[in-house]
Order: structure tokens, then sequence, then C-alpha cells
């Protein structure tokens, strides 16, 4: 019996020393293979692709996904990093949006500027071809564009006094923008090579109408010239190319002279770049013109109606406002100026 | 790299509540995507936007889903004896108060007074037109900042004074410069603090004259001197009242050329 007690005495305590040993062991074998795992990811590089020109002032947000076989296998990272950049980081593969907007000093001018670059700051891959109405390029307008950070070309030509609109009279003899509009043509012509195969998209916008982002994408593949439709023209809710089940457009849904060759606002197409290098003849027609035809006179020398491309869901969707602001009145400022002139506005 | 907008938002910059009353008429999805995409740049922005309705309309809120905005959505509508009538009726409602008092009224609701939210509110119309300067200017405000606004009294712009010390010590008006706050609903913004503070600080909805009514709420707020100014001491202008052109739709007809279903 006494043996039996005593062996069974000795037996215990080594079961329990074992149980010890597991139960101090464990937690310290567990932690160190959490701590050897999780120390290993951050140290594989991530190769930083620098934006050029972007401005990356604010933070990046973080949304890592950590991909961890066993601590056998090669750890792999994934780490998709959502950033903020204003414009967009350059790509290589989209197509170059040139978006030419024709500007000239009034009061209003450069709050409209403003909007538009803060619209124009989301899409990638754009370049803005700011063409002034004036003798020299103005240092408000220098200043605006430097500021916003976007791929710019400033450019300026003065339209004749005996040509320029009266105030806020429209002169049909020479639509306003159109020597600007030809100047920016020019000099993309100028400047591109037709044999290169940098792809473009150009687009003529102007600096007082609304442009929806998801306006931009639905440009960017346009082949030879892409139409929509556009609100607030023609005296209607919208202006509307009219595409047959085919996906072809074969007229246009206005009031005002449906039968025009191109029955569309300037707003309402775009045409690749390399349309415009390889026709570079093609301009807007300065003297001459009837009221509504200008964007025919540039268009009957590139393009068919078979031809045009429709976008926006076969032109169901409206993407472009032709919105017009209004004159501030100003007429408290008196004969001889209240504010400070040297305050820019 | 995947483009975000907006920018991710920060646990450590205060956050911008902006107020947009809003109304259904030709030019509201232009005036609110071209809004939009300027305050898709703002970080750490949270949109309210109130229309003036007796529903939520598919087209905002539509709008406000796709934008990928943080917002919030709301509507109440101007019982029409309150509507703006006639420019010569002395006493009326200006358009827009019931939208930010509501605006407000959800901001008491959906914050603490004991622990407030780091942050400003700031009432942004939406046919205006903001520089992003603007934003960074006016989001550590402590009490009630001030800055220039451009189209406004009949002026290139309206500003307080500043004196050579810092504090607002009048303002550069033509038209009634003795208000208490002759300034315009852009060209302030408030702390969240400051607004939970006064919970009975609102826009007065009767019976205030021509230009009073951010002084109806100011006046509850802050004095005078307590006025932060902002904009290189008030001598820049981040923020222009445009209007838009009502568009010409005669060409509609009696019976509606175009396609009433297509969203304008």
């Amino acid at each position: 019996n006494e043996e039996l007690w005593v062996q069974s005495v000795l037996e215990m305590p080594k079961r329990r020393d074992i149980l010890a040993i597991v139960l101090i062991v464990l937690p310290w074998t567990l932690l160190i293979t959490v701590w050897h795992q999780s120390t290993i990811a951050p140290l594989l590089a991530v190769h930083k692709d620098d934006g050029g020109d972007s401005q990356r002032d604010l933070a990046a947000g973080l949304d890592s996904k950590e991909y961890c076989l066993s601590d056998r296998d090669i750890v792999e990272v994934v780490r998709t990093e959502y950033v903020y950049t204003r414009p967009p980081p350059w790509s290589d593969t989209l197509p170059t949006i040139h978006v030419i907007t024709p500007t000239y000093s009034r009061p209003v001018q450069k709050a409209e500027l403003t909007r538009l670059a803060n619209t124009l700051l989301h899409v990638p891959n754009l370049h803005w071809i700011l063409v002034e109405d004036s003798q020299r390029r103005t240092p408000l307008i220098t200043r605006l564009l430097r500021d916003t950070g976007l791929n710019y070309t400033h450019l300026n030509v003065e339209t004749p006094r005996n040509y320029k609109l009266r105030g806020d009279m429209r002169d049909p003899r020479i639509p306003r923008g159109t020597m600007q509009r030809n100047l920016a043509l020019r000099w993309l012509r100028e400047t591109f090579n037709k044999n290169n195969s940098q792809p473009g998209i150009v687009y003529f916008a102007d600096d007082d109408n609304t442009y929806s982002l998801e306006l931009f994408e639905e440009m960017r593949s346009t082949r030879k010239v892409s139409v929509w439709p556009v609100a607030f023209v023609g005296g209607l809710r919208y202006e509307s190319p009219k595409v047959n089940s085919a996906g072809k457009v074969y007229g246009w849904k206005t009031v005002f002279d449906p039968h025009r060759p191109f029955a569309i606002d300037m707003a309402g197409f775009a045409v690749n770049l390399r349309l415009i290098l390889q026709r570079s003849q093609a301009y807007f027609k300065l003297r001459g013109v009837k009221g509504g035809y200008q964007e025919s006179s540039l268009l009957r020398e590139l393009v068919t109606l078979n031809d045009l491309e429709p976008k926006a869901a076969n032109c169901t969707k409206i993407l472009v406002w032709h919105t017009r602001t209004e004159k501030p009145v100003l007429v408290n400022e008196g004969k001889k100026g209240f504010t400070d002139p040297n305050v820019e506005i | 790299f995947v483009y975000a907008r907006p920018p991710p938002w920060s646990d450590t910059l205060p956050t911008i509540f902006v107020i947009t009353p809003t109304y259904t008429r030709p030019v509201q999805k232009a005036e609110l995507t071209r809004l939009a995409n300027t305050f898709l740049h703002v970080q750490n922005l949270h949109w309210v936007v109130v229309e003036d309705s007796p529903r939520r309309t598919n087209l905002v809120s539509n709008l406000l889903e796709k934008a990928g905005l943080n917002f919030t959505h709301l509507n109440v509508e101007t019982p029409k004896s309150l509507k703006l009538g006639l420019s010569w009726i002395p006493s009326h409602t200006p358009r827009g108060t019931l939208q930010r008092n509501l605006g407000l009224h959800w901001l008491r609701d959906s914050f603490s007074n004991t622990a407030p939210p780091e942050g400003v509110v700031y009432f942004a119309d939406d046919d205006n037109t903001y520089s992003l300067e603007l934003f960074e200017e006016m989001r550590y405000t402590r009490r009630v900042s001030v800055w220039p606004v451009a189209f406004v009294g009949g002026l290139r712009y309206e500003s307080p004074k500043v004196s050579p010390a810092g504090k607002v010590v009048g303002w550069k008006t033509v038209f009634d410069p003795n208000r208490p706050f002759a300034i315009d609903m852009a060209g302030f913004a408030i702390s969240i603090k400051l607004i939970l503070e006064k919970p009975h600080a609102s826009f007065k909805l009767e019976g205030v004259k021509g230009g009073y009514q951010e002084t109806s709420l100011l006046k509850d707020l802050v004095t005078m001197d307590g006025l932060e100014p902002k904009a290189a001491n008030c001598t820049k202008v981040l923020v222009w009242h445009t209007r838009t052109e009502r568009p010409t739709l005669v060409n509609e007809g009696k019976r509606g050329f175009t396609d009433p279903r297509v969203e304008v």
C-alpha cells in the first residue's frame, strides 16, 4: 500500500508538470508565430508610381488586403491604395481628352473657370486648352491655370473689333469663340504629328456650361465623331440626335431647323484627334455662317451623318447642360467704383 | 492605385457640414451636378441637401447616391402662403429658410451637446460658385468666421471691415451697412459646437426685412467682435454669388416636344 501510494504521488506531479509546461509554453509559441507573420509583411517592397504633376497633398486611405499563406510559403501582400490626387494620376492607357475652352474677360469669368476647373480636376488624362479672347494672356488666367494643377495650354487671340458682339446682342455674322477654337485646332495640328499614335479626343467646352463626369468617359471611346444630347438648347429641354434601332444617327430631334447637316450644339459632339490631324484644313467658318450652322461648318469637313457614333445610352441620357450665367448687378459700384479694384473677383 | 473621390475620410480633420436648400426647376440637376463636382474634392465634407418639396424626389435621391459624397437627404415644403411673392411685399419668408432651419434641426438631433463633433456648418446655395480654398479657410472656425462674397449688394463684392488688429469692426457694403451682420449667407460659417450650445438659434421665418435674414440667425450666436476674419483678413474673394439664367423652353410648345421621361 505504501509503495503504491508513493508511486502514485510520484506520478501525479509528473502529469501536473507536463500540463504546467504546456500551459506556459503554448501561449508563447502562439505569440511568437503571430508576431513573426505580422512583421514580415510590411518589409516586402511596394512600388510607388509617382503620379507626375498631380498634387498629392492629401493623405491616402489604405485598404490593405494581406493574403498570408502558411509561414513556410511565400507571403504575398496585395495593397489596394485608394488615393485622391488632384488631378488623378496620368494613365499610359487612356486616350487624352483635349478640352478647348474659349474665354473672355467679364465679371463672372473667374467664377466660371473656377467651377469648370473643379469639374475637370476629376477627369484622368485631361488636357485643358484655354484660349482667351484678348490681346495678351491675362495674369488672372495665368494664375488660375497654374493654381489648379491641371495639365493645360494657355493661348490667346483677339477677335477683331468690328466682328465683336456688342453687349449681349447675338450677332449671327460671327459667333463668339470661333477664332479661339480655330486657334486651338491649329495648335493641335502644329503640336501633334499625324503619324504618331498618341490617342486623343477633342471636345469644345464653353466656360459657362455644366458637364457631368460621366460625359468625359463616354467621349473617350470616340473613333471618328461621337454625339449625344444637350440640355437647354434650341428652346427645348434638350436637343438630341435621332438614333435608329441599328444604333445609327439618321436625323435630329430639334424644333429649330432640324434639316441642318448637323443640328447639334457645340457641347454635343467630340472628335478623334487623328481625324483633326488628318483633315488639317477643317476649321469653323468665320464669316457668313447662319445662326445655328457653326457646328455644321466644321463637322461637314470631317464626317458624314452615317459615321456618327451615338453615346449616352444611344442618346437617351443627358450628360451636359447648356447653362448660362446671369450678368451680376453692379449698380452700387457707382461712377467711381466702391470696391477695391486691386481685389480680384 | 485606384482613384478615389471624395478623398478618404480622416479621423483628425474637422467635418464641414454643408447645408444646401434646393427646389425643383429645369436647371436643378445641372446646379447640383456641378456643385457635387466641387464638393467631391473636399475632405471630410458632409452634404445636407434639403428639398423644398412634400417628398424626397427621385432626381435628387439618385444624384446623391451616384455622386459618392457623404450626405443626408431631407425635405420640407414651404407652405404656399409663405412662398416668396412679389418683391414689393416688405415682409416675407426668404426662400430656403425652412429648409436651412431643418438642416440645423437635423444637426441638433444627430449630435449631442455634451460631446460635440469637431466641425463647422456652412450654408451653400445650389447656384453659387465655391473655390476649394474656401473650405480649408472655414474648417478651423472656433465660433463664427467671415469672409468676402462676390456679386452681392449690387457690388463686385461685399466684405467685412477688418481692423489692423484683425478684428471685424464693420461692413464694406453700400446697401444698409449698419445691419448687425451685413453679410451674405455664403459669407460665414459657424462651429458645430456653437450651434449645439445655442439650440434655439434659427433663421427667423416671418417679418424679416430684406437683407436681414443672416442677422436673424447670427445675432443669437455671436457679437461682431467675436467674428473670425478669414481669406487673408478678408482681402481675397473665394466665393461668388452667381445666378443661373432661366433656360428658354419656348419650343416645347403646349404639348411638349421632348420626351418627359428623359431627366434633365
